[in-house]
């Protein structure tokens, strides 16, 4: 691997490992003695050992795909099938054969998608209902654009062993799946969300409304926090990148400060770029909460939650929350750049909607290609040819009804000769 | 008369619909008077008692207030200066003199006010502080009517169509050049922030960007003879450099003349459907005088807006004059900003609220505040003390509480325990907020904010405030000792010597702070019908912004309705330019007229408001509204074509990174066979988990990184190794139970090597090592591991076979893709 040696990163980490080895202290297992004789030697093997040129081949080539997107080296069975597709010019099909290991549901994709259900970005979470509903949205070739407004969970059956039952106030079901091992590939079930979490239909909007995303976003605060990271994870984009301060700040609520600390050019250049814009979508979240006592997601239909009145000394002439409606500022603008559906209004009623509103724009399909990108070329577009292979990824995935699987496999082909 | 209710939480106002005039407050909140104070001592009165009972109110709270010879008692005393309203000898015969001179039902509007307003002999340093305390005594005198409650008039203003104007540039390089250098020769003694006691506003100080912030608004582009810096020399006679004041007045008007020549015209965009201009001074003063104040004994508002002086106007004597020192400047729309500087009183001056309070034994401090952050912990905002140990009492800020502390019998000299608002409900915010602590024998400390009560009990109770010291001085902003600095605007103190109930508090709530108008937007031709105006409630909202509140359509003639005349899309614009920024009413989408329309209120659009930024300053800025659609008159807004930004291309990455934790561990399993789930490896993953690499980069990582891979290695291969049946199937015909000699000698090596090699690294893969490179890596550790004399122990083979696995699974062919 030439790039490997090339790498002189990669001997001066190795450098490293053989310096901590003495310095550190080992768990104590079953081979304690010769724990510093084998990693010198594992070091010694990267150092010394002549390593072959580039992804000339396709096995090689197929390799990687597998490497990629299952995160596991292939059988040698299977890399063999692999290689023959790509010899028969069909690396995708070789892609889909890779997908096919479960590795590609428990560990790449949990681990794709567990850093979106939390604040923090973790992805050390356990797997939860918004990860697994990501992973199997992606297995079933579920339009991804619905992500955020189907009415849809994924669960495991009611009778796997050691594994409790799926209930809206608890996430152990999850997370027994977890610890058992269980096959996300076979074992993951597509469920009515409404039926499961006793949401109605309508007030169901994807994994925005999934246990785990209640439980991190919904959590006290005034909502804002959904549209947020929401926006993070499936537009990439933190509010900087969306601020505008020409948006009409009509719909920011009582409770942002026009003149913080005595200064309203902090409001006028800063604080109106965001709100101006988010809290006319965030809006569409006026009747959820966390509820911590019952720890499920809360539901008031109607009933605007007391959250959104917040603060409301604060800017007595602020925006005053009486629904869930909402309305796409940012349709207009700078971010009109975000490619949103002309076929959408641009308003509603409610965060399935709105979740329709993100899903079906040029961003949000952006978003998802160059996420999987990342993942599996282990880099981001970086010049023109990558940018050009996002974009015919993009028109690809919309035009494929957002199959997901279809990015993965191209993406891993485009980079197998990397 | 009809009288309507505004929208919630702002202050009411009645319409007259003939006369279209407004009632500054609502009919229903009962008003009152201030207290009398006791007023200045000069000379006992002998002569006849008052005639009548206006006389005697006369007597109290207007002629001993002004009798001093320091006031008008100097001129307009006793065969002084006609008239004669302070005439010692005679209080009936004061008493005619001064008619014609107070207007009971507008005390604002008295000629006594007017003179002090214009510096006819104002005894204090602000003409406007004794023009308000004029008010005051008047209002006292008319039994507080004429205070509160008074109809306000709307009255056409004047008719200014929207005009080209010049507007000041962001870089000061034309001010540096023009108008700066007399400023900073001939201003920067007083008003620089570098010199000793320096006199805000800093136009002349050192630094051009701070002189040029503070010069702004005392420069007028299109009128530079009505430019401040020009009157105040010219007609002030403010000291004047060469003693010619009218040539100092020319020569700061020609600077000013050329700034403004080298500043292009702003054109008005002649698309626009606009209304008539007004200035914010063009309104019609708003604000009203519906506080509470009856208790009231010491009150700031902060109105002066230069010098080192706040005055207390509160009519009641002393006065606590407060003198600012330090990062403390005063803030655009009435009020000062601390930065770590004070205000502070006299002890002799501050003794009357230890006499005062006392007295009564209860009182409230009553406060407007924009606290700068919320980090701050124990600082004094309101204090009347003498440092942090010794007080009377203090109100603070910790963090986001409100601190209340109070010296009396059940509490310490410093007041403490403090009485905090609950940290949970982070009721202090750095914004604009009403805060009032109040004290009673009984119940002790309260602390309201914004109207609502917040700490309703006091553990420390009630109790006597016998041990005040009345050699304490109050302070804003700081400890007298200046060593404990809050940060933040202060725009208004009062302190009653009543503990406010909660009607009262709302009152003041409601009564709000700084200067209101009235802004009669004239759009009379778009709407075919004469007299017809867009109504905003306009004030500067700090010293960087406007705020206009409330729009609604209003027609002077108290017309009937006009029909349907749709309204979209409605702007403000300053100076002949409509912003982007702040424009809350942008997305305005109605229809005046039908039943929405009252003659006699007129219709309201919104209930919310715009702030915009202040660009020139009060004196200068000229307002007006454009509209999308309005009637008959549309333009269309077109916003710019946004251009998508050009990406530019990366540092080329790395095209192999690291596999991450679970992938380790999946690919582990999946070349050992041993499932992730057998207990022994998902105890040691489950401890290395966040020990391995969490993102593919190369770049991130380290040494304990492989430690993890490391231990996480020998316990897969240690489940493959301890198990027979497991080895047995993965190694086979290896002997296992034979010496190291024997079993990994010649073929026998092979059977151990190629299992791993093949399953771990893989088979025809140029991406990955030469095979007899590794090959001969694990070769020379078997035989290494292998020396053991001719006598190794028991087990020793399976021992090497786990290291050498360990070895194989650990390493970067496995951990590199």
């Amino acid at each position: 691997m030439g790039a490997k040696r090339a790498d002189g990163r990669v001997n001066r980490r190795m450098d490293e490992v053989r310096t901590g080895m003495h310095k550190q202290t080992v768990k104590a297992v079953a081979a304690r003695r010769w724990q510093s004789s084998f990693a010198l030697a594992a070091c010694l093997v990267v150092v010394s050992a002549g390593i072959a040129d580039v992804m000339a081949t396709p096995r090689d080539q197929a390799r990687r795909i597998h490497d990629r997107l299952a995160g596991v080296p292939p059988s040698a069975e299977i890399l063999d099938q692999m290689e023959q597709r790509i010899l028969s010019s069909n690396a995708v099909g070789a892609a889909y054969l890779a997908m096919d290991n479960r590795a590609f549901y428990d560990v790449t994709l949990k681990n794709w998608a567990a850093p979106w259900t939390n604040r923090e970005g973790d992805v050390f979470v356990p797997l939860n209902d918004y990860s697994a509903t990501v992973i199997g949205m992606v297995r079933d070739d579920v339009p991804f654009n619905t992500l955020l407004s189907a009415d849809i969970l994924y669960s495991g059956p009611s009778s796997l062993p050691g594994v409790a039952a799926y209930s809206p106030t608890s996430n152990a079901h999850y997370e027994d799946m977890e610890r058992q091992g269980v096959n996300l590939m076979t074992q993951l079930q597509q469920q009515s969300q409404s039926a499961l979490s006793g949401l109605p239909p309508e007030g169901t909007a994807g994994v925005m409304t999934t246990r785990a995303a209640a439980q991190a976003f919904f959590v006290a605060g005034t909502n804002r926090a959904m549209l947020r990271f929401t926006l993070m994870a499936h537009m990439c984009r933190d509010l900087e990148q969306v601020a505008d301060t020409t948006r009409a700040p009509d719909r920011i609520r009582r409770d942002v400060s026009r003149s913080p600390g005595g200064d309203s050019r902090l409001f006028l250049n800063n604080c109106v770029s965001c709100h101006s814009g988010m809290d006319p979508l965030a809006q569409a979240f006026a009747y959820y909460d966390w509820d911590e006592t019952a720890r499920r997601i809360s539901y008031s239909p109607g009933d605007v939650h007391p959250k959104y009145q917040l603060n409301a000394d604060t800017f007595p002439y602020g925006f005053i929350t009486t629904d869930a409606s909402w309305d796409n500022y940012w349709r207009e603008g700078q971010n009109s750049l975000l490619g949103w559906d002309p076929a959408l209004p641009g308003s509603g009623y409610g965060a399935k909607s709105m979740g329709q509103e993100l899903g079906n724009s040029g961003a949000f399909a952006q978003c998802q290609v160059e996420k999987v990108f990342r993942t599996v070329c282990l880099r981001s577009p970086e010049n023109a040819a990558d940018r050009q292979q996002v974009n015919t990824m993009v028109g690809a995935f919309r035009a494929n009804n957002y199959q997901m699987k279809q990015v993965f496999a191209e993406s891993a082909v485009y980079c197998m000769a990397d | 008369m009809s009288t309507i209710r505004q929208f919630p939480r702002l202050r009411t106002l009645a319409i007259l619909a003939a006369a279209a005039t407004l009632a500054a407050c609502g009919s229903d909140v009962e008003t009152q008077t201030n207290q009398p104070g006791a007023p200045p001592t000069s000379g006992a009165y002998s002569g006849p008692p008052p005639a009548t009972e206006d006389t005697q109110a006369f007597m109290v709270n207007v002629w001993a207030n002004l009798r001093l010879d320091t006031r008008c008692g100097g001129c307009h005393g006793t065969d002084g200066t006609s008239p004669t309203f302070v005439r010692s000898d005679d209080v009936n015969l004061a008493y005619q003199a001064v008619s014609g001179l107070a207007n009971l039902t507008s005390p604002g509007d008295s000629m006594l006010v007017a003179m002090v307003a214009d510096g006819h002999n104002c005894w204090l340093a602000s003409n406007q502080a004794c023009a308000d305390l004029m008010i005051r005594w008047i209002g006292d005198w008319a039994g507080g009517d004429g205070l509160q409650g008074r109809e306000i008039e709307l009255t056409p203003p004047p008719q200014k169509s929207v005009s080209d104007s010049r507007t000041l540039p962001a870089d000061p390089g034309l001010f540096q050049t023009t108008v700066y250098p007399l400023l900073n020769d001939f201003c920067a003694s007083c008003h620089s922030g570098s010199v000793a006691n320096g006199v805000a506003p800093f136009f002349g100080d050192g630094d051009v960007n701070v002189a040029y912030d503070a010069a702004k608004a005392r420069m007028n582009l299109d009128n530079p003879a009505q430019s401040r810096f020009v009157v105040r020399l010219g007609s002030e006679f403010h000291n004047c450099w060469s003693g010619n004041c009218v040539a100092d007045a020319q020569a700061m008007e020609n600077a000013i003349a050329s700034l403004a020549s080298q500043i292009p015209l702003t054109q008005v965009d002649p698309n626009l459907v606009t209304s008539m201009a007004l200035g914010l001074f063009d309104g019609i003063i708003a604000a009203g005088g519906n506080r509470y104040e009856s208790s009231q004994i010491a009150f700031w508002e902060f109105k002066e807006g230069a010098g080192t002086q706040a005055f207390d106007t509160s009519g009641v004597e002393p006065a606590i004059n407060l003198n600012l020192s330090g990062e403390a400047t005063w803030f655009g729309g009435w009020g000062i900003d601390l930065r770590g500087g004070k205000a502070q009183g006299s002890v002799a001056s501050s003794r009357k609220l230890h006499s005062l309070i006392r007295a009564t034994g209860e009182y409230s401090i009553e406060a407007w505040v924009v606290p700068a952050n919320v980090v701050q912990e124990e600082v004094p905002i309101v204090s009347y003390s003498a440092g942090g140990m010794l007080r009377n009492f203090t109100l603070g800020q910790t963090q986001y509480n409100y601190d209340f502390l109070n010296r009396s019998d059940a509490t310490s000299a410093a007041g403490t325990p403090a009485l905090s608002t609950p940290a949970a409900a982070e009721v202090l915010q750095a914004t604009l907020q009403h805060v009032v602590a109040t004290w009673d024998p009984v119940g002790g400390r309260q602390i309201y904010v914004n109207g609502e009560l917040v700490v309703m009990s006091d553990p420390s109770g009630g109790g006597l405030l016998n041990d005040w010291d009345d050699s304490f001085a109050f302070v804003l902003g700081n400890d007298p000792s200046s060593g404990n600095p809050w940060e933040g605007v202060v725009r208004l103190v009062a302190i009653h010597n009543r503990a406010l109930n909660p009607e009262q508090i709302a009152q003041n709530v409601e009564a709000g702070v700084g200067e209101r108008f009235f802004l009669l937007f004239n759009v009379s031709d778009h709407v075919g019908l004469a007299n017809s105006y867009i109504l905003l409630e306009g004030s500067q909202f700090d010293s960087y912004a406007y705020l206009l509140a409330e729009p609604r359509f209003i027609n002077l003639d108290g017309a009937g309705d006009p029909g349907s005349i749709p309204l979209e899309g409605m702007r403000v614009g300053v100076n002949g330019v409509v912003g982007t920024v702040g424009q809350t009413f942008a997305k305005l989408d109605t229809t005046i007229g039908g039943s929405a329309y009252e003659p006699s209120t007129g219709q309201y659009l919104s209930r919310q408001a715009a702030v915009i930024s202040l660009q020139s300053g009060p004196d200068i800025d000229e307002f007006f509204l454009s509209f999308e659609r309005l009637g008959a008159s549309t333009n269309v807004f077109v916003e710019a074509t946004p251009q998508a930004p050009a990406i530019a291309d990366s540092a080329p990455g790395s095209r192999i990174g690291l596999r991450t934790f679970d992938r380790l561990n999946a690919t582990m399993s999946a070349v050992t066979g041993i499932p992730v789930t057998e207990t022994d490896v998902r105890d040691t993953f489950t401890l290395v988990r966040q020990q391995l690499p969490s993102i593919d980069s190369l770049d991130t990582f380290v040494s304990a990184h492989q430690i993890g891979v490391t231990q996480l290695a020998i316990e897969y291969c240690n489940a493959l190794l301890e198990d027979t049946a497991r080895r047995s199937s993965y190694f086979p015909g290896l002997d296992f139970n034979a010496s190291p000699n024997v079993a990994l000698a010649g073929a026998g090596r092979d059977l151990l090597l190629d299992p791993l090699i093949d399953r771990m690294m893989g088979v025809g893969l140029q991406s990955q090592p030469v095979r007899n490179d590794v090959r001969n890596e694990l070769s020379a550790l078997i035989d290494r591991l292998s020396s053991c004399g001719g006598s190794c122990p028991a087990g020793r083979t399976v021992t090497i076979g786990k290291a050498t696995c360990a070895a194989m699974l650990g390493n970067a062919t496995m951990l590199v893709h």
